[in-house]
């Protein structure tokens, strides 16, 4: 658009063109820290879904940002006055800063250590607080989360329909398993699965139920945790829900959730909760440890690899535990995709792409899927339902097999199977992965 | 040596320079005030409690490591491209050490102009020279690398924009300058002797390739690109560094 057709604001006399007042000092200083070496260029997988469109690298939104501070806060600004900003540049910035997944690769490979996830996270909260943001159905998180504590539009007593009769949940235990908003009305089996392991190593554990509410990561991740203050309210409900149950140890198998237990609610709660926060991966990685782990079956030398999820490996630093798992599997010949750990390819479905931006969630999973064609897997894993659901979806658009119910539709048509860490650990422990109804 | 060559020494020339480091030392602290003030919310000490809360924060390694292996060393850029480090620790030495040399040099002019200590001056300048001469064929290598890159690799060209290019072509132009100014120098050792002895010039030379580095390299860096300089490394501290 033409500078003469751009539309721009007057700012009025002693005011910044851009507010910046929610996002940390150390955040704004990284926006200045930034090199322009490009690195970031080279793994971004937006940035290669997208054709490699520059205004979406995080290196030219760094530039871009820094550009608006300084209008407002430079040395020409307090001479003069700050310089508007065109509504245009802004609204194209919030768009381009929501076709990101918040993965983080862009501050593992970054020269400068930049902490970019939370930076862009702390960026996306002001331009929703300024009416920029958010992206597309992520605007429907507030409501959904705010007055249904999930983002399903389910009833919370509707929590553990999903429950088999044979499965025993304590009432109190030292072990509590949450399990989150997605494996309680979504992806149930995953829910099942868990709880099946549990009880067949014997693990007693209980379950918050009705009580357990979502854990707010979707509203971080998108830039609206102000809204109805919602993650702060969820993060002491299910913090204090949790402890006064005594418990001492709280495990997730939801990669999300439990990165919102590991950082993000000791953040909201400026404390630390009196509980262990454990990823599923981890606790069973101990008991193969402790030599704990009986398997039943064999996968019959299949290749699997793993994918790591953002929010278990980058964000809290997860990577070992869900290996020792699946290598330890009966009949896996587990490889590696070339990348992997801190420097592996998101699945797409992070940041709230899945729920705003569908196409671009698309292309980066099926990136993703192709990774796991170039090791010739047979079975891709990985630890969290969202990957799980969108490297589902990537690999079906891959395989060309299309309106499959998508707990079923690891059929024949399929050459790769899709599949989480605890399903498989279930049916290699030869225990049922049905959920309640499919029982019946 | 004639009192000509003691160029920035010796009233008023050396008068000069302190007066031009002073002007290019205010205008980089009003800067950088400006800076922490912008990274502070409209207030430099909540810059400053979040950045010693950050950098203090349980479970990172100890200062000392993190200044040793990501600010000096930086074996971040090592490990992502053993190509850009070298580029990059061509650049840094050499300016970095030419900086160093600089201060040296200037607290023994301080010293000389104040009357204290007995030493040569023209002596402790002459010890300067080839050390100087080495960090600045460091730094014109690292620049030349740094170009040919932004010119030659079709990615790193497209994401190129006047921002890089200010910063890079204006230290290539002080680089040049530097050796310029050693060139003429009737005593030199510089292998830029080819350009023919003139004290006039060479003063001459001397206080413009002064002036522009102080403004470019001290005054310009809150202002401009170089301001990573600073804020990386604060980066790095507050993060906790490592891999």
């Amino acid at each position: 658009m033409a500078e003469e057709e751009k539309t721009i604001p007057k700012v009025p006399k002693g005011q910044p063109s851009i507010k910046v007042d929610v996002i940390d000092p150390m955040h704004l200083l990284q926006y200045d820290a930034c090199t322009r070496c490009g690195e970031c260029e080279n793994w971004c997988p937006a940035l290669d879904a997208m054709d490699k469109d520059l205004a979406i690298s995080p290196k030219d939104k760094i530039s871009r940002w820094r550009d608006f501070m300084g209008k407002s806060y430079g040395l020409r600004a307090k001479l003069f006055g700050a310089k508007a900003i065109p509504e245009e540049d802004i609204q194209k910035f919030n768009d381009n800063l929501f076709y990101c997944t918040t993965c983080g690769v862009c501050g593992s490979v970054c020269e400068g250590g930049l902490n970019t996830i939370e930076m862009w996270e702390a960026t996306r909260q002001q331009l929703v607080m300024r009416g920029n943001g958010p992206y597309g159905k992520q605007s429907l998180f507030p409501k959904l989360i705010g007055e249904m504590h999930n983002p399903y539009m389910k009833e919370q007593k509707d929590r553990l329909l999903w429950v088999p009769d044979d499965v025993e949940i304590a009432d109190d235990s030292e072990v509590a398993y949450f399990a989150g908003c997605t494996a309680g009305f979504n992806q149930q089996v995953l829910g099942v699965s868990t709880a099946r392991v549990l009880n067949h190593l014997g693990v007693p554990f209980s379950m918050l139920g009705e009580d357990e509410w979502c854990c707010g990561s979707a509203l971080i991740r998108t830039g609206q945790p102000h809204i109805g203050d919602t993650p702060r309210e969820a993060a002491i409900h299910n913090v204090e829900a949790l402890e006064a149950r005594g418990v001492k140890k709280v495990l997730f198998a939801c990669a999300g959730c439990f990165r919102a237990a590991s950082l993000d609610w000791p953040r909201l709660m400026g404390r630390e909760p009196n509980f262990e926060v454990v990823h599923i991966a981890d606790f069973l990685a101990e008991l193969i440890d402790q030599g704990k782990i009986k398997w039943e079956k064999s996968l019959d030398n299949k290749t699997v690899t793993y994918h790591d999820p953002c929010h278990l490996g980058r964000h809290v630093g997860v990577f070992e535990g869900p290996r020792k798992v699946l290598s330890n599997m009966p009949g896996v010949n587990f490889v590696e995709m070339e990348r992997n750990r801190d420097l592996q390819r998101c699945c797409g479905a992070g940041g709230g792409v899945k729920a705003g931006i569908p196409d671009l969630a698309m292309g980066i999973s099926t990136a993703r899927i192709k990774d796991a064609m170039d090791v010739k897997a047979d079975i891709l894993s990985s630890a969290c339902p969202f990957c799980r659901r969108n490297l589902g979806d990537g690999r079906d658009s891959v395989y060309g097999v299309e309106g499959t119910n998508f707990d079923l539709r690891d059929n024949e048509e399929n050459d790769m199977q899709v599949e989480d860490l605890i399903v498989l650990t279930a049916e290699l422990m030869g225990l049922s992965t049905k959920i309640k109804s499919q029982e019946e | 040596m004639s009192e000509a060559f003691s160029y920035y020494s010796g009233i008023p020339t050396f008068t000069v320079m302190i007066g031009i480091a002073m002007v290019a030392v205010l205008i980089f602290m009003v800067g950088i005030i400006l800076d922490m003030k912008k990274w502070g919310g409209g207030s430099v000490s909540a810059f400053l409690s979040a950045f010693v809360k950050s950098a203090t924060k349980k479970g990172h390694p100890s200062i000392i490591k993190t200044i040793v292996l990501d600010i000096l060393i930086q074996r971040r850029i090592l490990r992502r491209s053993p190509f850009r480090w070298v580029m990059h620790m061509l650049i840094f030495i050499g300016w970095g050490g030419m900086l160093l040399l600089s201060l040296v040099f200037a607290a023994f002019e301080m010293l000389h102009e104040l009357g204290i200590g007995e030493f040569d001056l023209v002596s402790v300048r002459d010890s300067f020279d080839t050390p100087n001469e080495i960090l600045g064929y460091l730094l014109l290598v690292g620049l030349v690398i740094a170009i040919v890159r932004r010119l030659a690799i079709s990615d790193v060209s497209k994401g190129t924009e006047m921002f890089d290019w200010v910063l890079v072509l204006g230290i290539l132009f002080i680089t040049v300058t530097g050796f310029v100014a050693e060139g003429y120098r009737p005593d030199t050792v510089s292998a830029w002797s080819f350009m023919g002895a003139d004290a006039a010039l060479a003063e001459a030379m001397a206080l413009f390739h002064v002036l522009i580095s102080l403004l470019f390299c001290i005054a310009y860096i809150p202002f401009s690109k170089y301001i990573h300089m600073i804020a990386a490394p604060l980066v790095i501290l507050a993060n906790g560094g490592g891999e």
